[in-house]
């Protein structure tokens, strides 16, 4: 770890005050890592201002001083895009939590990073408004951290995801200086870089404030819970519902390991344990036509092979449907210590297929894998379950962890749909990625940021940089350009003693990761 | 970067002869082009059009003031386009990237010497899988055949820019202007989910892919949808694919401005959904049928199951309170709003006019003044606050033109919005600027620019 320098510190402490400067290892060990917390590195100090010229000032002392910067939102992130590598500042934008315009007349509200997701649609519902991006973390995600990973959640499969909604963004680059993009209400002729930014995972800027637009809470809302007996009936089920020309907001699918780890725990939500799978699915929109739309979607599930369909006849019901999804990841703590939570997306006609493939696959390596994922989408969460005490299932966990990415890759699909690729998944590059694309995002990255000061060691596998250079002072002094210090995947983090995903960690989140 | 004699013969080697349009040809193409969109009663070099900031209505009148090209090339694979490219880095000459040209001031056509590379005859489907709601094609699909083929599945792709209808996929995607659907479907850049790309400097990019969510590395899909073939040569999209609404209706309420914009902010503002609240026939001449002296015409249009537009459309007769005087249902539903992506076609001038909706009682207003200079129309998409102005600028009034436009700008900007030319004449363009460069992102652009296209082959500038 890198000693923070004491000039830099009392520069620090200047702009943002005692207290939003952290140097206490103690204290930072709180920062080690996001919620993926196979990856663990303590950063040098923690930076948390509370304006766009606090933050503007921090990041310029940061750079002077030559420091590599980590943005951090919540810490929720599931791909250890937080992590501080090399002994990087955290610039934590939890501070910057304010709220600034909601202008229910155009739809769009104007807020600090730090903002909550889920404050974010509260504070709009007065207006009869809400922020459509959900995801499962988003009574603990921050707008800012969803800006950075283009976060999508259940409901996306009707409303889009996160750079659908961000319409104009004010960034702070790695030099400091400030750089406003988009706006609603102005035409920006030119390169789309407020949609470029979006998801680019903090390695070109820190966004400061972001404009999002806000639509209008739907009229009426109809869940239904389809009980399968297979799977592949539940994955068919999803196809022939697309197929038919519905768009529901959402369908999720929960596999029989997962139902049977929620109803033996205290989130039980009353879903049969015999069956192996359950399907969620939600129409919304004006009250009128959607119990004839919840009915056609609920009779292609009979189709499908669907034992039960149940529908909910009030809100109370409608959570008690969703309570066996959204508790899912806290409920898995019950069956093993530790869960790789995995996400891919695959052609939603290859769900079958996919999921029959990943059985498979846990079969073999004689491991349990539970399903919990946005079908919708075709964005699968295999979330495979181990205890990382046991090195022999460690190393069958990464193997078939490798083959289900695989599966995906191949099925016409991509590594990453919603968790973003941090450090976890820049292995796992290559498989979608030839040389030439990945030169491009370097490019694009030394465009943002010149001197690879931000979030290095992120997205972009080591050793790909064009000319095969340490990169900036980011990569060069984060020791990350080759494997440095790095754990890469499982077999980096056995060696490093972590963990995976910690358990209580998802559970105290009150939300599922995925 | 000069282009050098005969260096387009040099580009022109990496095809077959007939591949290849020059000189007579090349400008018998274009003027093809120009005149299968030219409004009747248009005369030929009407208002001295250089070029196209947004890229659609060309008029042949805009090649006689500008640069013809020196030839028109039709590869057919990716690989081709990637030998033209390359060729062209070593001959020196400038590419236009296009898809079967109608709208050709996208890739910066008249301004510089060169070659315009056509994709039309890129136009496989490589991939559709309708339960997937996704399609993969060659950027040279037609976007009529494209909904003909998803519409025989129930389902369509809604962009609705203007030009979308009579162009090609890639083409809709590079110039990336989306229409009043924008707000229920998504704009063009939510709805690509895949592109193939030759950039500048010659290399072959693959990026997004064909799923619907895909958070794997930087997002340049949509750094390249709306880069108006200044970074590269789009060979290959993917796309989202919508259900075919069951019903389409659109309401049509005629009275004055004033209170027409009254009517459409009820509507943007309710809670129900609508897919578009379009305004039209303001200014010199009227735009919509049936719509008298000083009227204009508020067009709301719903879509969806029968039954939930039957509601939406009691909802919306309610919010404005009043009934319809024309309601169009399906076919001619459909058919209006496609009309209304033509709406520009072939006008010497003109103007976008942006702000917040809140605005657009203001932004009409100013849009009028501008229409009466120009002698044109006003139309509005009143849920983006989007206004644009058409018109034409006859020889000696440009200083005049261009200081109205001057003006409109000054208004916009002062309620943080934007004014921006899709086309004027040269003088005008001089006088008042296309609008929108600089800003806060300028350094950045231009540094995105050299890294896609560091010999500054293709067209050299992204309005």
């Amino acid at each position: 770890m890198i000693p923070v320098p004491i000039a830099l510190k009392a520069s620090l402490t200047a702009i943002c005050g005692p207290d939003g400067v952290i140097v206490d290892p103690d204290r930072l060990l709180v920062y080690e890592s996001d919620a993926l917390t196979a990856y663990r590195h303590r950063p040098g100090a923690v930076v948390l201002p509370r304006t766009t010229d606090e933050l503007r000032h921090s990041v310029r002392e940061i750079a002077r001083a030559g420091l590599p910067i980590v943005p951090r939102g919540a810490g929720t992130g599931l791909s250890g895009g937080a992590v501080a590598l090399g002994g990087a500042i955290v610039v934590g934008t939890a501070r910057m939590n304010r709220i600034l315009v909601i202008d229910a007349p155009n739809r769009r509200a104007v807020l600090q990073p730090g903002v909550i997701n889920a404050e974010l649609s509260a504070a709009a519902a007065a207006h009869g408004l809400y922020y459509a991006p959900d995801p499962s973390s988003q009574t603990a995600c921050t707008i800012g951290g969803n800006v950075a990973e283009n976060s999508g959640g259940p409901h996306c499969l009707k409303y889009g995801v996160t750079s659908r909604y961000v319409t104009g963004l004010t960034i702070v680059l790695a030099d400091g200086s400030v750089v406003e993009l988009g706006g609603l209400g102005r035409e920006a002729p030119g390169y789309d870089l407020v949609g470029l930014f979006v998801g680019s995972e903090g390695c070109f800027g820190i966004a400061a404030e972001i404009e999002v637009s806000l639509l209008p809470v739907p009229e009426g809302v109809r869940t239904l819970l389809a009980i399968f007996d297979r799977i592949e009936d539940a994955g068919a089920a999803v196809s022939d519902i697309v197929s038919a020309g519905l768009l529901p907001a959402a369908m999720e699918i929960i596999d029989g390991p997962t139902i049977r780890a929620v109803e033996d725990s205290v989130f039980a939500a009353g879903y049969p344990t015999d069956a192996e799978a359950a399907l969620v699915i939600e129409f919304d929109g004006l009250e009128a036509g959607l119990d004839a739309e919840a009915e056609r979607g609920a009779e292609l599930c009979r189709r499908a092979g669907a034992r039960e369909v149940r529908s909910a006849h009030d809100e109370a019901e409608r959570m008690a449907l969703w309570k066996g999804r959204k508790k899912a990841f806290g409920a898995m703590g019950r069956i093993a210590p530790d869960l790789l939570v995995q996400d891919a997306t695959v052609p939603r006609t290859t769900l079958p297929t996919i999921l029959k493939g990943i059985s498979e696959i846990a079969r073999r390596y004689d491991l349990v894998v539970a399903n919990v994922f946005h079908a919708g989408d075709g964005n699968l969460h295999p979330n495979i379950l181990f205890d990382r005490r046991d090195h022999d299932e460690l190393e069958r966990v990464e193997r078939a962890s490798k083959e289900i990415m695989q599966i995906c890759v191949d099925s016409g699909g991509t590594i990453t749909g919603e968790h973003g690729v941090g450090l976890d998944k820049k292995h796992h590059m290559p498989l979608i990625y030839g040389p030439a694309e990945l030169d491009a995002m370097w490019g694009l990255r030394r465009v943002f940021d010149p001197a690879g000061a931000m979030n290095p060691g992120k997205v972009l596998p080591d050793g790909t940089e064009p000319g095969g250079k340490a990169g900036g002072r980011g990569e060069a002094e984060a020791g990350v350009a080759g494997d440095g210090d790095l754990p890469r995947g499982l077999a980096g983090a056995k060696a490093a003693g972590a963990g995976v995903v910690g358990m209580k960690g998802l559970s105290g989140m009150d939300a599922s990761p995925a | 970067m000069k282009t050098a004699a005969g260096a387009v013969s040099v580009i022109g080697e990496v095809l077959r002869g007939e591949q290849v349009l020059e000189g007579d040809a090349a400008r018998a193409w274009v003027a093809g082009c120009g005149r299968a969109r030219r409004p009747s009663g248009m005369r030929e070099g009407d208002g001295g059009v250089v070029g196209r900031a947004d890229g659609w209505g060309p008029s042949s009148g805009e090649w006689t003031a500008g640069v013809w090209p020196e030839a028109i090339l039709f590869p057919e694979s990716v690989d081709e386009v990637q030998g033209i490219v390359r060729a062209a880095i070593e001959a020196g000459v400038h590419l236009f990237p296009a898809g079967c040209g109608g709208w050709p001031g996208a890739g910066g056509w008249g301004r510089e010497a060169g070659a315009i590379v056509s994709t039309e005859r890129m136009d496989r489907v490589v991939h559709y899988e309708p339960a997937d709601l996704t399609l993969t094609a060659g950027a040279g699909l037609g976007m009529r055949a494209l909904d003909e083929l998803a519409g025989r599945n129930g389902q369509w792709l809604p962009m609705d820019g203007p030009g979308c209808g009579d162009g090609t996929l890639g083409a809709a995607v590079a110039c990336g202007v989306s229409g009043p659907l924008q707000g229920r479907y998504g704009g063009v850049r939510d709805n690509v989910l895949g592109l193939e790309v030759v950039t500048g400097d010659g290399r072959i990019l693959r990026v997004g892919g064909r799923v619907v969510k895909n958070v794997a590395g930087y997002d340049m899909v949509r750094l390249f949808t709306g880069s108006r073939g200044s970074l590269g040569v789009i060979t290959r999209v993917s796309v989202r694919l919508f259900p075919r609404p069951e019903a389409d209706v659109t309401l049509c309420f005629r009275r004055g401005a004033a209170e027409v914009v009254e009517m459409a902010r009820a509507v943007c503002t309710a809670s129900f959904p609508v897919a578009a609240v379009e305004i039209a026939g303001g200014g010199r001449e009227s735009a919509a049928p049936g719509a008298g002296d000083g009227e204009m015409v508020l067009a709301v249009r719903l879509l969806g199951g029968a039954e939930e537009v039957g509601a939406a459309r009691a909802r919306t007769v309610g919010s404005v309170g009043a009934d319809p005087d024309e309601v169009l249902v399906a076919g001619d539903s459909a058919a209006h709003h496609e009309g209304r992506t033509r709406w520009e076609d072939g006008s010497p001038v003109v103007a976008r006019l942006a702000v917040l909706p809140d605005r657009l009682g203001e932004v009409m207003a100013c849009a009028e003044r501008v229409a009466g200079v120009v002698r044109g129309e006003v139309a509005a998409d009143a849920m983006r606050g989007l206004v644009r102005v058409k018109g034409s600028c006859a020889p000696g009034r440009e200083r005049e033109v261009a200081e109205c436009l001057q003006r409109a700008r000054a208004e916009m900007v002062g309620w943080n919005g934007s004014l921006v030319l899709s086309a004027a004449p040269r003088e005008v363009v001089a006088g008042v600027g296309w609008g929108g460069e600089g800003g806060g992102g300028a350094g950045l652009t231009d540094r995105i620019k050299a890294l896609f296209d560091p010999h500054s082959v293709l067209a050299s500038r992204c309005p």
